[in-house]
């Protein structure tokens, strides 16, 4: 009996199990979940395995810099079976970031992880081969963090306007 | 062009040199280096409706080693970088270089970005820069056309003995 669940569904089912610890939203028809670190693991094997969520495949891993807020790795997570997408996002400090893998629960999070590693230096424990995907191995520093510096910036500035600052200026 | 040597200044007399630079410039085996979307341009320049191989650029050569002429059509990463300068170190002389291309010039839209080379002259020399984002099947024939007027008064001994094959 496949059926999508919609985002409040979802949330019902995830508040049941895990309690207030987990948040969850509604962002363009899916569902988002906004859960604490320790719990990302479990969330997202209870995603996968509940037969009724059965969000079997991981879409994608990324993060976003928030700058002094920290950094949010966000894991969208779908069901093929049922087409819905749950959105997992957890927010970690800007020192030292470290968060559980799902490389175990989904194949496609390993690769995914090893780039957010790189490009934001986040530590995923108990990721089978934590080294550098797309970089060139003697890079140093993460190129997404906000607080890189791109060295070409620092010769010549930025000669553009950032959305919404233009009309400020004017 | 083992016969271009310092023992033969054959190749100085007007006639020869004339001959020698006429046949070089009209028979230019082509590697693609394509890396981003001017590869696309590139190619669309070898097929039928501009057709480079009028001029003398024969397409498709079957590896470094058979070619003379090297296109670096594209984006040109930092990690990418140690292979352009193998496909070049293999190339026999005499070798052309084109930088076709913003991002080969110069980086073009992503001359900030932490992992785009900022020009390809950083790892191998260029003879015809060709810029545009991304430039024209024209512009590629006109930068072609430019080689081989390079080529045509090219004094190969010169070339070889200075232990550079970048001309300026």
């Amino acid at each position: 009996m496949a059926r999508a669940l919609s985002p409040e569904e979802v949330g019902a089912r995830l508040r049941a199990r895990f309690g207030d610890a987990v948040e969850v939203t509604e962002q363009h028809g899916h569902a988002v979940a906004t859960v604490p670190t320790d719990a990302y693991h479990d969330v997202a094997r209870f995603l996968r395995d509940e037969p009724d969520l059965a969000c079997v495949y991981c879409d994608f891993t990324g993060a976003v810099d928030f700058g002094d807020d920290g950094i949010e790795v966000v894991t969208h997570l779908f069901s093929i079976e049922h087409h819905h997408n749950v959105r997992i996002k957890v927010r970690l400090p800007h020192q030292d970031p470290s968060l559980a893998t799902l490389s175990d629960l989904f194949s496609t999070c390993d690769w995914h992880e090893r780039e957010t590693m790189e490009m934001f230096g986040i530590r995923f424990e108990g990721h089978p081969q934590p080294v550098k995907l797309l970089l060139p191995e003697p890079f140093e520093g993460h190129p997404l963090r906000k607080d890189f510096a791109l060295m070409t910036r620092e010769a010549k500035p930025w000669p553009g306007a950032v959305e919404g600052e233009e009309e400020e200026d004017e | 062009m083992g016969v271009i040597t310092e023992r033969t200044p054959l190749a100085k007399v007007q006639p020869v040199k004339f001959l020698l630079n006429w046949g070089r410039r009209y028979s230019l085996w082509v590697m693609n280096f394509g890396l981003a979307c001017c590869a696309i341009e590139f190619i669309a320049a070898s097929t039928a409706k501009n057709d480079f191989i009028r001029l003398g650029v024969i397409p498709f050569a079957h590896g470094p080693r058979q070619a003379d002429l090297l296109v670096v059509a594209g984006t040109l990463t930092d990690k990418m970088a140690p292979a352009l300068k193998r496909v070049y170190d293999q190339m026999p002389d005499p070798k052309y270089v084109i930088s076709f291309g913003s991002c080969s010039n110069c980086g073009g839209p992503y001359w900030d970005s932490y992992s785009v080379t900022k020009g390809v002259d950083q790892i191998v020399p260029i003879d015809v820069y060709v810029p545009g984002c991304p430039p024209r099947p024209e512009a590629l024939l006109h930068g072609i056309v430019r080689l081989q007027e390079k080529i045509k008064d090219e004094d190969i001994q010169e070339k070889f003995t200075s232990g550079t094959s970048a001309v300026s």
